[in-house]
């Protein structure tokens, strides 16, 4: 075996080295850079919305929305409510054709519209529509007028009557504010899709970029046909129905 | 006219006086001013836009420049509803998360465990928001709504 020379032994020596610190620095970079960044406001460059094909639903998929929704919002537990003050952010409704006596079963749930009424009648603009098309509650503001819960056509809001404790970390919920589906805006903002879109089939509830070509929901908008409910009041709703 | 008259005035005046006079005249303005910026550093106009400067930065308060540990905790004590402020709106209606900052990190580690190992609620008497808050007499809404422990683990 050749013996080392001196210059031989100092150039290994420099190629070890170099490489080393070259790893080493990445692996301080990355350990630095955990140093959690702030997102970008949301623009209007997209509008979430939801396309639920009926068809594909069961009741008992329906009731896995509804649990999947109480389970990753933290409501549903009120025990001094009655009944008609309980909230209710979705919930399983019947529809039924007068002439032809046809049932169909659907879930119902804010239909974050466009022209939403439920943010014109709010005196503190406590209700609110981001740019991105989702329409929240800010709790700060609402005073507990409960005038959105009238203005709204789809009775998609619920008022919180009793003090609450234990809420989940990423929903805010309590007495005296007014409450409704966010399209589980904690989820979207990384990434994620609702709750109850993610319990039941893929194809059965899509949720997307209404705006986006190449998303599944506008392309499945463009093919098949579909409604808004109430189309009649042009709220231009984000949430979509077919086969009803 | 008049401003001859003083000119003529001062050339009366003999050069020693005229010396005390100035240093006097800078004894004066300087405890003129001194008052003054006594008064700027100590009255914060607005602690909305201070809270946005303090976050724009980016650095802990206690490692700022001239700003000690005691300092950064007066700020604190001070600015901490600006500071969540600022950013619940930001949070809220323009979607932006992450971040230093939040109330879901102060809840983290500001409570305490009670002997059977349960998280206290933050806002319990004696706690830690409840001690201040008891003593200068203001009630914290914050905690109507948000969750007063750390999230279970999953």
């Amino acid at each position: 075996m050749k013996a080392l020379n001196r210059r031989d032994f100092i150039k290994n020596t420099t190629a070890v080295t170099a490489g080393v610190a070259t790893i080493a620095s990445g692996i301080s970079l990355t350990t630095f850079a955990a140093e959690p960044k702030e997102s970008e406001p949301v623009t209007k460059e997209k509008r979430w919305g939801m396309l639920i094909d009926v068809n594909k639903l069961t009741e008992s998929n329906i009731e896995d929305m509804v649990n999947a929704c109480q389970e990753e919002n933290g409501w549903g537990n009120e025990v001094h409510s009655r009944a008609e003050q309980k909230p209710n952010w979705i919930k399983k409704v019947k529809v039924k054709d007068k002439s032809t006596g046809k049932i169909d079963t659907l879930p119902m749930m804010c239909q974050h519209c466009e022209q939403p009424p439920c943010v014109d009648v709010c005196p503190t603009n406590a209700s609110m529509k981001r740019e991105d098309g989702i329409v929240l509650v800010d709790k700060h503001l609402c005073i507990g007028c409960r005038y959105c819960m009238m203005a709204c056509p789809y009775d998609a809001r619920s008022f919180v009557h009793e003090d609450l404790n234990n809420q989940k970390t990423h929903m805010p919920r309590g007495k005296g504010t007014v409450e409704s589906c966010t399209l589980c805006v904690h989820r979207v903002d990384k990434g994620g899709v609702p709750a109850c879109a993610e319990v039941v089939d893929s194809d059965a509830v899509i949720f997307g970029d209404l705006y986006d070509a190449n998303s599944k929901i506008n392309q499945t908008l463009k093919k098949i046909q579909s409604t808004q409910i109430r189309a009649d009041l042009n709220l231009n709703t984000g949430v979509r129905y077919s086969g009803i | 006219m008049y401003a001859q008259q003083v000119t003529f005035k001062w050339d009366l005046v003999s050069n020693y006086t005229r010396e005390i006079m100035n240093r006097l005249l800078i004894v004066f303005l300087a405890l003129a001013f001194s008052n003054v910026f006594a008064h700027v550093e100590h009255h914060i106009p607005n602690l909305g836009a201070k809270a946005t400067e303090f976050k724009d930065d980016g650095k802990e308060a206690h490692k700022r420049p001239n700003m000690s540990h005691k300092d950064s905790l007066i700020m604190q004590r001070k600015m901490h509803p600006e500071l969540l402020l600022h950013k619940r709106d930001r949070t809220l209606r323009q979607g932006v998360r992450g971040g230093r900052a939040s109330l879901e990190k102060c809840v983290d580690c500001h409570t305490s465990v009670d002997k059977d190992g349960e998280h206290i609620p933050v806002n319990a008497p004696e706690q830690f928001c409840s001690t201040c808050h008891q003593k200068v007499g203001t009630s914290v809404d914050c905690f109507s709504c948000h969750r007063t422990t750390p999230a279970e683990e999953m």
